[in-house]
């Protein structure tokens, strides 16, 4: 009896032992934080329930050192399966990263059922490098204009009708600035050198111009749109907008502030502020409507070698599954998903985020206002390069003339390294 | 004389014994690293591609980067307004709060200790908030006193490392009043009552007693707060951001952007080694010039 009772609970260990390796765990990393983290969470969480064979570990809020994080994982064969990569650190990540197309468990696309009609042709056609697929777009995001309707109204604007040029949106913030106390403008949500760049950027890339030649060889942003484009932006100051150093964030949300250039993730924290608040398409400011964006891409970082084709087979399975569900990414992220289904779900259209912000920002996208920055394997100094010049001119130490030659000598510095 | 030999060599065992723990963690965690890092230097250094030696060169680039050169000067400055800041305001504390009674020289002390127990992106929000120039509280302040033009000051050229210092300044110097506390309790009451009787006033008692008794304190707070100065990252990334421009951009910033941005981790192990350098050198001379002992300790005739 008693040998018995030990077979059978050898059996049931055996049994259990089996279950537990059948389930195939795959780690997830990400760059997102706040209300970013909690969407992908509810996803992932949701992931988990609908599934008993596959389940996701899910990491997240490391934003600054993500992509070294990211890399060093490869590098010590610790990678998690499933990984973002923002479109514009393609080329840098792109070591690190297995190619859907070629992978060591042959073609994942093909597995998996992934493939480019399900997606925003614009962001599906950026994920490839050098012959070779790397990621699978999750969404776009992308700077456009929030407006304080309580102060159109104090400055005797209407606030139904935002401004949708240069024209418009000057006469806006004069208004503001003569018949309110409010601030007028801020370009660049809280002012931070990275956000000033932004805005240095689109007003540039209005001017149909780009920061560098084709092949990346020498920078050709030294020239009148450039000028141009970093004059207007510290007109804003000149014309007594707003000042130097001011936090849109902070003003906005205080409603202390008429008008911000702010990303779709600016959403939630302006709803719950409990503004009166709107929300427009970026104005023309120059010769075409234009703004800054980019995108959020899932990917599979290199695995250590002997990784079992289940697992690729999982991840990529993983990757299609949350981009079906990836309108939640919409609701609670404030993002526009790039799985069009998702992007048409009935429970996205029907959100208030959507009502209020992400059809708008959908309309910005169709109509091909998205602009990505740098796409550089150094895209990083390169930026920087913008970002220390730029908040330079805005707060008055250097000349846009000065910035932008610096600018020009770092950055083809960099190029010619 | 065999019984006593290796009863010597037993308690030189025991001792070795009761050093290795720390041995092995002291090599395992600083002496490895700093030569492992000295060795990624001289690479260009990236594991996926494939790295290549590259000898001195990333040195070599590095003296000839004007950006290392501000970071050097930008950290230099910061290390010469807040090492003062720290042990100056830690010592004036520590001796107005131990020549001192009255109610409640507790709770000052404790206030005066509590901000060393705020993490650095603590104290640097508060900061920042602080100098907000829509809605800082100091800012406010100062333009009630009259300054109606105060600047921006971590949007300022001029005024963002001083800053920075002085918020690092209110944030450790408690806790280098705590040490120079526990120094001056030291100090043999005789002594100082010696010193009454010859008729020395208070700052005689100071300068001639006193700080000669707690130099160990001195020097121990010095040292610490260089190290802290020259290593300084938190502060300046939550604040600043290194700006405006590269205003603020410091050497362990530098390190962290070349290194944790840029993927150059051959040029930031260089700057690391550099940092490590420049604080030993610090240290050296800070115990050079002020010595291990206190007065107490100094053998007669100046021998030491």
């Amino acid at each position: 009896m008693n040998s018995l009772k030990k077979a059978v609970l050898v059996l049931a260990a055996l049994l259990l032992l089996a279950g537990a390796s059948a389930q195939i765990n795959l780690n997830m990393n990400t760059l997102f934080h706040s209300g970013d983290a909690q969407a992908m969470e509810r996803i992932v969480t949701a992931f988990n329930e609908a599934h008993t064979d596959v389940q996701i570990t899910l990491t997240q809020g490391q934003w600054a050192d993500y992509y070294a994080q990211l890399y060093n994982a490869v590098v010590a064969n610790d990678a998690p399966q499933i990984g973002v990569v923002h479109t514009t650190n393609l080329p840098q990540m792109a070591i690190a990263l297995t190619p859907l197309n070629d992978s060591p468990a042959g073609d994942l696309l093909d597995a998996a059922g992934i493939s480019a009609d399900q997606y925003i042709a614009d962001l599906w056609d950026a994920g490839e490098f050098e012959g070779n697929r790397y990621l699978v777009p999750l969404d776009t995001h992308m700077f456009g204009l929030w407006y304080n309707r309580d102060i159109f109204e104090a400055a005797g604007l209407d606030p139904d009708s935002p401004p949708t040029n240069r024209e418009e949106f000057e006469a806006a913030a004069n208004a503001i600035r003569d018949n309110t106390d409010a601030y007028a403008v801020h370009m660049a949500e809280d002012g931070l050198a990275r956000k000033l760049a932004r805005a240095w950027y689109y007003l540039y890339w209005g001017q149909d111009q780009e920061l560098f030649d084709a092949g990346f060889t020498q920078a050709t942003f030294n020239n009148d749109a450039g000028l141009a484009a970093c004059e207007y932006l510290t007109s804003v100051v000149d014309n007594s907008w707003n000042i130097a150093a001011g936090d849109g964030f902070r003003q906005f949300t205080a409603g202390d502030l008429g008008m911000l250039v702010a990303g779709n993730w600016f959403y939630w924290t302006a709803t719950e502020a409990g503004l009166d608040y709107g929300f427009a398409m970026m104005p023309e400011f120059f010769d075409s409507a234009v703004t800054w964006g980019n995108s959020h891409n899932l990917v599979i970082p290199v695995q250590p070698a002997g990784t079992p084709d289940e697992v690729y087979i999982a991840a990529a399975e993983a990757i299609r599954w949350i981009n079906e569900n990836s309108d939640d990414w919409g609701i609670y992220g404030g993002h526009i998903p790039a799985y069009n289904e998702a992007r048409t779900s009935q429970d996205l259209l029907d959100s208030d985020t959507w009502q209020v912000s992400l059809a708008t920002f959908a309309q910005m996208a169709e109509a091909g206002m998205l602009h990505y920055p740098i796409t550089h394997v150094d895209a990083p100094e390169l930026e920087d390069v913008f970002n220390v010049h730029i908040e330079q001119v805005y707060n008055g130490s250097l000349t846009c003339q000065a910035a932008l030659a610096g600018a020009e000598s770092e950055a083809n510095r960099i190029l010619n390294r | 004389m065999s019984t006593q030999r290796s009863r010597r060599a037993r308690r030189q065992i025991t001792g070795i014994l009761y050093v290795l723990p720390f041995v092995l963690v002291w090599l395992t965690f600083l002496v490895w690293p700093v030569i492992y890092g000295f060795y990624i230097s001289l690479w260009r250094w990236d594991p996926l591609r494939g790295s290549e030696f590259v000898g001195l060169r990333n040195y070599q680039n590095l003296f000839s980067d004007p950006r290392f050169w501000n970071a050097t000067w930008n950290t230099l400055e910061f290390a010469a307004i807040s090492i003062p800041l720290i042990v100056g305001f830690g010592l004036i504390f520590a001796v107005m709060l131990h020549n001192s009674r009255f109610r409640g020289k507790a709770f000052v002390e404790a206030s005066l200790f509590f901000p060393y127990l705020l993490n650095v992106s603590i104290i640097s929000l508060i900061w920042a908030w602080l100098v907000d120039p829509d809605y800082g509280i100091l800012i406010h302040a100062l333009r009630l006193l009259g300054w109606q033009e105060a600047p921006a000051f971590l949007n300022h050229p001029l005024w963002v490392i001083p800053l920075i210092a002085i918020a690092t300044g209110w944030w450790l110097s408690g806790y280098r009043m705590v040490v120079f506390r526990a120094a001056l309790k030291d100090i043999p009451q005789s002594i100082l009552e010696s010193a009454d009787i010859d008729g020395a006033n208070g700052w005689t008692k100071l300068t001639r007693i006193v700080i000669p008794l707690i130099k160990p304190a001195i020097l121990f707070s010095i040292v610490l707060s260089a190290l802290s100065a020259f290593s300084v990252l938190g502060q300046v990334l939550v604040m600043t951001e290194g700006g405006p421009g590269r205003s603020s951009e410091v050497l362990a910033l530098y390190l962290y952007r070349l290194g944790f941005h840029y993927f150059r981790m051959g040029e930031a192990a260089a700057v690391g080694f550099l940092l490590f350098l420049l604080m030993l050198v610090v240290t050296i001379l800070a115990f050079r010039f002020l010595g291990f002992e206190s007065e107490f300790e100094r053998k007669p005739g100046g021998a030491r």
